[in-house]
């Protein structure tokens, strides 16, 4: 991933958005195919639930298929679902700090530390990994599991999350930083 | 590759933590993407509403405008029927 400008160069996803555009709705069976892994994994990366995760999924497809006359034809499909998905589940996460008391309470489950459901995968060092990105600050931790998990670009998070492309590499900075040093018995002092 | 050893180290590693969902999961959500695109936008569901609203007006406002010509027309036809002429004062209807 880069921040070169992205352009469309699947020709059944152009065919598939004209047709949708043009009042086809089972055409975008093809849209849902292609990018729902990606966009639940986006999803889950920030809310950290997987139920959340598919009902975020689900509203982003819904979402894009209203707006998509508002689709620049000739450009890919990802960014702009990656960017509705991200924005829906930032919504999540900034109404989940406001409520933060009913979950301190214990009403509603501790859905962010729901390391349950991390992929099988993982292994140790992915655990590790996981549980020292979540200690992050919020931002610093949506940027850095975009760039780190999600193998997206300084440019792609930037439009996915709204931040200045400057802000977004200060995140990330910072995210290092800290990251360096709670893995720093896995990856060593030599890393520059 | 960047010059960053410990982000691309840290990337290779961090790959393994993205969700997968599960093929049922993805059927389901399949399925409820498909359902929602389906259910009729609100300004169709107003128009399955309104459509034979509008159609019952319709047809009581033209049933109206009839029966008001009508009955105009008999009320013409009531006042010609009885004609009045006056002559040097005098008034003289001419009826049935």
């Amino acid at each position: 991933m880069s921040g070169e400008a992205p352009r469309q160069d699947d020709a059944i996803e152009s065919q598939a958005i004209a047709a949708v555009k043009g009042g086809d709705h089972h055409a975008y069976d093809y849209l849902v195919g292609k990018y729902m892994k990606r966009v639940v994994s986006v999803a889950w990366g920030i809310v950290r639930n997987a139920t959340d995760a598919e009902d975020l999924a689900q509203e982003a497809f819904v979402k894009a298929f209203e707006s998509i006359d508002r689709f620049r034809s000739g450009e890919p499909f990802g960014p702009w679902i990656y960017r509705i998905t991200t924005n829906l589940a930032l919504d999540v996460m900034k109404h989940r700090t406001k409520f933060r008391h009913e979950e301190l309470s214990g009403q509603e489950p501790a859905a962010r530390r729901d390391a349950a459901e991390l992929p099988a995968l993982a292994g140790e060092i992915g655990r590790r990994i996981d549980q020292a990105i979540e200690s992050l600050p919020a931002m610093q931790r949506v940027v850095a599991r975009l760039f780190l998990v999600e193998e997206f670009g300084h440019t792609e998070i930037a439009t996915m999350t709204g931040l200045a492309e400057g802000t977004v590499r200060s995140h990330l900075s910072l995210a290092r930083k800290k990251l360096r040093e709670q893995l720093a018995d896995i990856y060593g002092e030599g890393h520059e | 590759m960047s010059e960053d050893r410990f982000l691309d180290q840290l990337r290779a590693d961090a790959r393994a933590l993205r969700y997968e969902i599960d093929p049922a999961g993805a059927s389901r959500l399949r399925a409820r993407i498909r359902a929602r695109l389906d259910e009729p936008t609100v300004a169709q569901f107003l128009a399955a509403w309104f459509r034979p609203l509008a159609a019952s007006l319709s047809a009581l406002a033209l049933i109206a405008g009839i029966a008001i010509t009508v009955l105009e027309r008999n009320q013409n036809i009531s006042l010609a029927d009885n004609i009045e002429i006056s002559i040097g004062g005098d008034v003289f209807s001419v009826g049935d």
